[in-house]
C-alpha cells in the first residue's frame, strides 16, 4: 500500500520536473547531488527522525537516472550516519541526522564558500574591512539588523 | 534477473515453420500465379492430328499438363533459391533462432511447398480438361482418371518438386558461400549439356534423368527421391550451419 | 553471476583486427554504456555476444555458452538495431504477435500499450516506416520482449528528442520493474549516461576502461585559468588535453589521481575547476592528438 502511494508521488514529482533538480554540468557528481537533496528535505522537515525516506528505486524514477547511482547517494548518507538501513525495510532517517546536515553545512558547505569569498575579494584587491561591510550589508538585507 | 528459459530444436523449428508460412505467403500467391499462366498456355494443346474418311473427318487434339508441371518445378527451384539469400536468413534472427533451426524450418516450409503444388498441380492438369470441355466445346476423352491415379500423381509431383527445392537450396546455399557460383554452376550445367550433345562418350545427365524418371518401381522411385533430397539438404544444412548472418 | 565472459577476444575481417586481445566480462542486472569511437569495434563486438557473426580466436560466453548457433543464448536474448528485420509481408500487429510466440518472457500488454501510445498502425508495414519509426518500433520489440540480456546498438537513430527521452524513461522504467541485463551503445553519451551504472569503453578493438560510471565522472578534471598559472598546477599530473583559449587563458583536463583530490588544491592556487561532460572526456582518451583538431590548423 505503501509503495502505491510513493508510486504515484514519483511520477507527479517527474513530471513536474524533478529532473531540472539535476545539473549535469556540475562537478559535483550525481549521486553526490542526490544526497544533498535529501539532506535539504531532512532540513526543511519533509523527512522526520525515524521516517523511511525515498528507495533507490523511487529516486530512480524520479530522477531518470540508474537505481545504483540512487543507491550511491543513500550509501554516502549512511556512512555519513543521517541514514540508516532496516533490512527489508529500507533507509530511514536517524536521530542526529538534522544535527549533522547543519554541522556538515556550516563547517563544510558555508566554510567553502567563506573561503571562495575571501579568495575572489582578494583577487578583486578588495580589503578586510570593505569584505566585512559588505557582508554585513547582504546580511541586514536578508535577516534584517 | 529474469528469469533464464530454456527451449529446444524442435520448439524452435515448430515455431519458426509457423512463421515462415505467414511470412512466405507471397510464394504460394506466385504458384497460383505462375499455374493459372501454365493453364492459359496448355489451352492451346500441345499437338493435333487428323484423319479424314469419305463422310468422317475427325480431328483429335492432344492437350497435355506437362507446362503446368514444368512451370512448377521452376517455381519450387527459385523458391528455394529465394529463401536462402540474406535477407530471408536475417529474418530468422530478429527473433529466437540458430542456423540448424533455420535450415529445418526450411525443409519443413519446401515440403509444405511441395506438398500444396503438387496437388495444384494435377488439378490444374484437370481443370485444362475442364475448361476444354466446357468451355471450349469439345468432347474429351481423358487418358486420366480415377482417384488413385489423382493420388498417386499428386505423391510423385510432390517428389520432384521436393528434389528441386533441394537442388535449388544447395544452388542458393552455394551462391551465399561465394558470388562467383552465380557464373560458375550455369556454366557448368550448360557446358555439361553441350559436352553431352557434342561427344559420344557416356552422356551424364540424361542417365541421371533416367535414374530418376523411368523408374518402375514406385517404392524404388520414391526411396531414390527422398534420399537424394535428404544428401542434397544435408549438404546444404552443413555449410549454412557455419556462415555468419551479417545483419 | 557473469553473464557475459570474454577472454582475448579477436575477431579479422579481411586481415584487419577489428577486435584485439578483448577481455572483460558483464555482471547480471546492470545497464552497462559500450562507448567509442565509429570503428571501434562496438558493433563487432555486440553482434558475436548476439551469436551473428564468429570470433576469430579467443573465448566468449554468454550464460556459460559460446553465442554462435546457441538456442538457449539465442532465446535470452535480443540484439536491437537499425538493421532489425522483418519479413515485409508481415504487418506490424503480426510481428508483434510472432515476437510473443518466440520469446516466453514476451508482455503482449506492455507491447501494445507502447505501440498505441507511439501511434503505430496494426496494418502497417515494417519496410515503409521512416527511420526514427523503424527505432521505435524495435526499441518496442526490444523493451516488450524482457529478454535476460538485452543489446541496444545505437537504438535512437532517426528518433526525435521527445521520443529518445520517452525510450530513456520506458527503458528506465520497464528495468526497474524486470530487472535485466542490458547493455546500449550509443553515440548520445550525454543523453544516457545517467540511465548507465558501468561503462565499457573501447577503442581500436581493445578495452580502454570498464568501470562504474560514478568512478568514470572522477576520473579526470578541467582546469581553467591563467597560463602561467595552469601550466604550474599541471606539473607532474597526466594531461588528456589542452587548448589554450584567448592570449593568456588555458584549458586543460588532467587525470585525478583520487576523486575530489585536485578540486580543493586548484581552489587555493587560483584556478578554476570545470567538470569534463563524458563525451569530451572519450574523446580526449581516444584521440592521439593532444589538442585535437586544432591541432590539423596549427601553423607550426
Amino acid at each position: 500500500m505503501n509503495y502505491y502511494i510513493l508510486h504515484y508521488n514519483s511520477n507527479a514529482l517527474y513530471q513536474k520536473g524533478a529532473r531540472a533538480i539535476l545539473n549535469t554540468n556540475s562537478t559535483k557528481p550525481i549521486y553526490v547531488q542526490i544526497a544533498e537533496w535529501i539532506e535539504s528535505e531532512i532540513l526543511n522537515n519533509h523527512f522526520q527522525a525515524n521516517q523511511k525516506v525515498y528507495s533507490q528505486y523511487q529516486l530512480a524514477e524520479m530522477y531518470t537516472i540508474n537505481p545504483a547511482t540512487a543507491a550511491k547517494g543513500l550509501n554516502l548518507l549512511v556512512d555519513e550516519n543521517i541514514l540508516f538501513k532496516k533490512r527489508g525495510l529500507g533507509m530511514f532517517v536517524t536521530d542526529e541526522a538534522k544535527e549533522i546536515i547543519l554541522n556538515k553545512r556550516k563547517n563544510q558547505t558555508l566554510k567553502r564558500l567563506v573561503q571562495e569569498l575571501v579568495l575572489e575579494a582578494k583577487r578583486l584587491q578588495m580589503n578586510k574591512q570593505e569584505l566585512i561591510e559588505m557582508i554585513q550589508e547582504a546580511n541586514d538585507e536578508e535577516v534584517g539588523p | 534477473m529474469m528469469s533464464l528459459k530454456t527451449t529446444n530444436l524442435i520448439e524452435t523449428v515448430k515455431n519458426q515453420y509457423f512463421f515462415k508460412l505467414k511470412a512466405n505467403i507471397d510464394s504460394f500467391s506466385s504458384l497460383v500465379g505462375i499455374q493459372i499462366l501454365a493453364i492459359l498456355f496448355s489451352l492451346g494443346g500441345v499437338g493435333s492430328s487428323g484423319m479424314g474418311g469419305a463422310e468422317i473427318s475427325v480431328n483429335v487434339k492432344h492437350y497435355s499438363s506437362d507446362m503446368i508441371f514444368v512451370f512448377t518445378l521452376i517455381w519450387s527451384f527459385i523458391t528455394a533459391v529465394t529463401i536462402t539469400t540474406r535477407p530471408y536468413r536475417n529474418h530468422d534472427f530478429s527473433f529466437v533462432s540458430n542456423r540448424l533451426s533455420s535450415s529445418l524450418s526450411n525443409i519443413l516450409f519446401l515440403g509444405t511447398a511441395s506438398l500444396l503444388g503438387g496437388v495444384t498441380c494435377i488439378l490444374s492438369g484437370n481443370l485444362v480438361e475442364i475448361i476444354a470441355n466446357v468451355f471450349l466445346n469439345q468432347q474429351v476423352y481423358s487418358l486420366t482418371g480415377g482417384a488413385s491415379h489423382i493420388i498417386l500423381g499428386i505423391m510423385i509431383t510432390f517428389f520432384y518438386l521436393f528434389l528441386f527445392s533441394a537442388i535449388g537450396y544447395l544452388v542458393g546455399t552455394l551462391v551465399q558461400v561465394s558470388k562467383l557460383f552465380v557464373i560458375v554452376l550455369p556454366v557448368l550445367f550448360i557446358g555439361l549439356l553441350f559436352l553431352e550433345a557434342s561427344t559420344s562418350r557416356e552422356p551424364f545427365l540424361s542417365n541421371l534423368f533416367q535414374f530418376f524418371a523411368m523408374e518402375p518401381n514406385i517404392s524404388l522411385f520414391i526411396v531414390k527421391m527422398v534420399l537424394t533430397s535428404v544428401a542434397l539438404f544435408t549438404v546444404s544444412l552443413s555449410i549454412l550451419n557455419r556462415l555468419e548472418v551479417r545483419r | 553471476m557473469n553473464v557475459i565472459e570474454c577472454k582475448d577476444l579477436e575477431k579479422l575481417y579481411f586481415r584487419k583486427r577489428v577486435l584485439n586481445n578483448l577481455s572483460f566480462s558483464i555482471e547480471e542486472n546492470k545497464i552497462t554504456g559500450l562507448i567509442g569511437r565509429n570503428g571501434a569495434g562496438k558493433t563487432t563486438l555486440l553482434k558475436i555476444i548476439a551469436g551473428y557473426i564468429k570470433e576469430t580466436n579467443g573465448d566468449i560466453n554468454v550464460f556459460s555458452e559460446r553465442p554462435f548457433n546457441s538456442l538457449n543464448v539465442s532465446v535470452n536474448s535480443i540484439f536491437v538495431d537499425d538493421h532489425m528485420s522483418f519479413p515485409p509481408a508481415l504487418q506490424l500487429g503480426e510481428i508483434l504477435e510472432e515476437a510473443g510466440r518466440f520469446y516466453p518472457n514476451w508482455n503482449a500488454k506492455l507491447a501494445k500499450r507502447l505501440f498505441d501510445y507511439f501511434r503505430f498502425d496494426e496494418k502497417g508495414y515494417h519496410n515503409r516506416l521512416s527511420k526514427g519509426k523503424t527505432s521505435t518500433f524495435n526499441m518496442i520489440i526490444g523493451l516488450a520482449s524482457r529478454c535476460p540480456l538485452t543489446i541496444f546498438d545505437e537504438p535512437t537513430t532517426g528518433m526525435d528528442e521527445a521520443v529518445r527521452k520517452d525510450f530513456y524513461r520506458a527503458l528506465l522504467k520497464d528495468y526497474i520493474a524486470y530487472p535485466r541485463t542490458i547493455i546500449i551503445s550509443s553515440h548520445h553519451v550525454n543523453e544516457i549516461e545517467d540511465l548507465l551504472e558501468d561503462v565499457l569503453l573501447i577503442h581500436d578493438g581493445k578495452k580502454l576502461l570498464h568501470l562504474p560510471i560514478g568512478e568514470l565522472k572522477e576520473w579526470a578534471i578541467a582546469i581553467k585559468g591563467d597560463s602561467e598559472t595552469v601550466v604550474k598546477f599541471i606539473e607532474g599530473k597526466e594531461v588528456l588535453y589542452k587548448n589554450e583559449v584567448g592570449v593568456n587563458t588555458m584549458y586543460v583536463v588532467v587525470k585525478q589521481d583520487s576523486p575530489g583530490s585536485l578540486k580543493e588544491k586548484a581552489h587555493l592556487a587560483g584556478v578554476e575547476v570545470v567538470s569534463v561532460p563524458s563525451s569530451d572526456l572519450f574523446v580526449y582518451l581516444t584521440t592521439d592528438a593532444k589538442g585535437g583538431i586544432d591541432d590539423v590548423f596549427k601553423n607550426n
